[in-house]
């Protein structure tokens, strides 16, 4: 199985595509660095207003992890369709560029193949978003520095700094989980088609329209919104919260492994009974 | 070695393969014919595991494919149409990771880029390939995993006379080496130079199949070299017989289209006609059972 995962990461590594995530980081990280270098001021204002009726605020409470905890909290509606860039890829280029006339006509099984493509996209995944830290924490720990992170919710909650990057661990940790789901759900629609194109509308409509039906308060969408998988997408949140709701975050992640063995099921159904016609 | 057992295959309403019976003697090279849309394809890649069959099974040594999935494939190598690879990736690399797929070592995959022709060239990418290339790297993939039994689809697609004629010599070799070769190809007289063994299909089913010396004795009309001093007075003479079907003339011989019981008649004409004949040598045709048993002659492609 390991030998398979290395092939589907050269394969992953040898495309253009899988970049863009990359790239795109790496040309907005710095800006969002930069500005919060000469434009935190207001965000300063804004937190110290909200902190002022209990807190007397001295110094700059602006820091990489508020500048992280921001970030996470712009990006995570974007992040998925740099995840589905890989995910989208994983079945259906093979499909069209004729490779599994090769790949499938070895003494390998199916469902290995298959598992072995998912488990790489997992890899990327989790390389993005680890991509993504590198820059907000680490390359902005050099250039806004480090300090307490102040995480105002439903209340305020202050953070050492050697809390503060266990947090962080384990937020990005989830997030992580979070994305892994993401692209399980683009893998499946991968399955299914013979474009890698489909994969990535379908996946983003679906999680479009999550979001659409949870921040929309009508009885009928409030009834609806646990059965969604988006609804469970800000558990990394949970990271941030005092104490840890550890029971949330295992409930949370729970639905969201049901759904992901559920995509996966669908994909490896429809793989496993896939003329190769191509 | 390779056997199928009333296979049968339906798209839609269209049935690609109906009630298919084929026996792959083990050593020998099997050619598989058929006109376009035949169900060549089809029955190969039933037999390679991408395409389930509606009813019947595949048995590769006896195993089912239908039942033990990929691992009967286990000693199969295999190139069904053209041969596609990563094209941003090197051929080399491409090896390697169809030789872990196989569990092959990795110095397997030297011997068969050099057997293929493409060990200078095994580094670069398979984007900068042309069809030939690619379709000898296809060749190279097949050998891969020391089949014993290879199965080819259309092999020689794309490649040059020489390229064709490299293939051939290979598919010779590995004969000889005790492979099993099962091979389908348009080209009828490149199956009847190398194929010790034959089967025609079309429309999904089987026309007839044998050897090849069973398979030409079908035939009622073969192809006859006559060689002769005065080439263009015999073809004079026998172009307007009507039991001559065809003429081809080369520099001192022809080749006539003709049936058997009337060769004997045309020798006695030419002769009678002060033409000097040095040698006839009777050579059957694939392309003629092909054409009978098929019984169309335009649906050759």
């Amino acid at each position: 199985m390991i030998g398979l995962i290395k092939n589907e990461l050269l394969v992953i590594t040898g495309r253009w595509r899988s970049y863009i995530g990359f790239v795109g980081i790496s040309i907005l990280m710095p800006l969002i660095l930069w500005g919060f270098t000469y434009g935190s001021e207001s965000i300063h204002e804004q937190y110290s207003r909200q902190l002022g009726g209990s807190f007397m605020v001295v110094g700059s409470i602006f820091n990489s992890f508020l500048a992280t905890y921001i970030i996470m909290n712009a990006l995570w509606i974007h992040i998925p369709f740099l995840v589905t860039l890989a995910a989208s890829d994983a079945v259906a280029a093979d499909g069209s560029n004729g490779i599994f006339r090769i790949t499938l006509t070895r003494p390998v099984s199916r469902l290995k193949i298959l598992t072995s493509k998912l488990l790489a996209s997992y890899v990327y995944t989790a390389a993005l978003l680890i991509f993504c830290a590198f820059w907000s924490l680490g390359v902005g720990s050099l250039v806004l520095g480090t300090g307490d992170l102040i995480v105002i919710d439903k209340g305020i909650l202050i953070l050492e700094q050697s809390q503060a990057w266990l947090r962080m661990a384990l937020g990005f940790s989830l997030a992580i989980l979070v994305m892994c789901m993401v692209a399980t759900l683009c893998f499946m629609f991968s399955a299914m088609v013979n474009n890698g194109v489909g994969p990535i509308i379908g996946a983003m409509f679906l999680i479009i329209v999550g979001y659409l039906v949870i921040s929309i308060p009508l009885d009928f969408f409030n009834k609806i919104e646990p059965y969604l998988f988006v609804t469970y997408f800000d558990v990394w949140m949970d990271a941030f919260k005092e104490p840890i709701p550890w029971n949330d975050i295992g409930k949370k992640l729970g639905i969201l492994f049901l759904y992901s063995s559920m995509f996966y099921g669908i994909a490896a159904f429809v793989f496993n009974r896939k003329d190769i016609k191509t | 070695m390779l056997e199928t057992k009333n296979l049968s295959k339906s798209f839609g309403i269209r049935k690609a393969v109906d009630n298919l019976n084929l026996e792959i003697p083990k050593g020998s090279v099997y050619g598989f014919l058929g006109p376009n849309g035949s169900g060549k394809s089809t029955t190969i890649r039933m037999m390679t595991s991408l395409i389930s069959p509606d009813e019947g099974e595949v048995f590769i040594r006896g195993k089912s494919v239908q039942k033990y999935g990929n691992k009967a494939l286990s000693g199969v190598g295999a190139l069904i149409e053209r041969a596609d690879f990563h094209k941003h990736l090197s051929a080399k690399t491409n090896l390697e990771m169809l030789a872990r797929m196989d569990g092959t070592k990795p110095d397997r995959i030297e011997y068969v880029l050099k057997r293929t022709g493409l060990s200078n060239r095994g580094n670069d990418k398979v984007k900068t390939y042309s069809q030939g290339m690619k379709q000898r790297l296809g060749i190279a993939q097949a050998l891969l995993s020391d089949p014993a039994l290879l199965i080819l689809d259309e092999p020689t697609n794309g490649l040059d006379p020489q390229g064709m004629k490299e293939v051939r010599d290979l598919i010779g070799e590995l004969s000889s080496e005790g492979i099993t070769i099962f091979i389908s190809s348009h080209l009828l007289d490149e199956v009847q130079k190398i194929c010790s063994h034959a089967a025609i299909i079309n429309t999904g089913k089987m026309i007839t199949s044998g050897s090849m010396s069973t398979l030409l004795k079908q035939s009622d009309v073969f192809v006859t070299e006559i060689t002769v001093d005065q080439v263009s007075k015999a073809n004079e003479l026998l172009s307007p017989l009507h039991w001559i079907h065809r003429i081809d003339l080369s520099d001192d011989s022809l080749s006539v289209n003709i049936e058997n019981e009337k060769i004997p008649e045309m020798i006695r004409l030419l002769v009678q006609n002060n033409i000097q004949v040095s040698s006839v040598i009777p050579r059957a045709s694939l392309e003629e059972v092909f054409l009978s048993e098929i019984g169309a002659e335009s649906v050759i492609s």
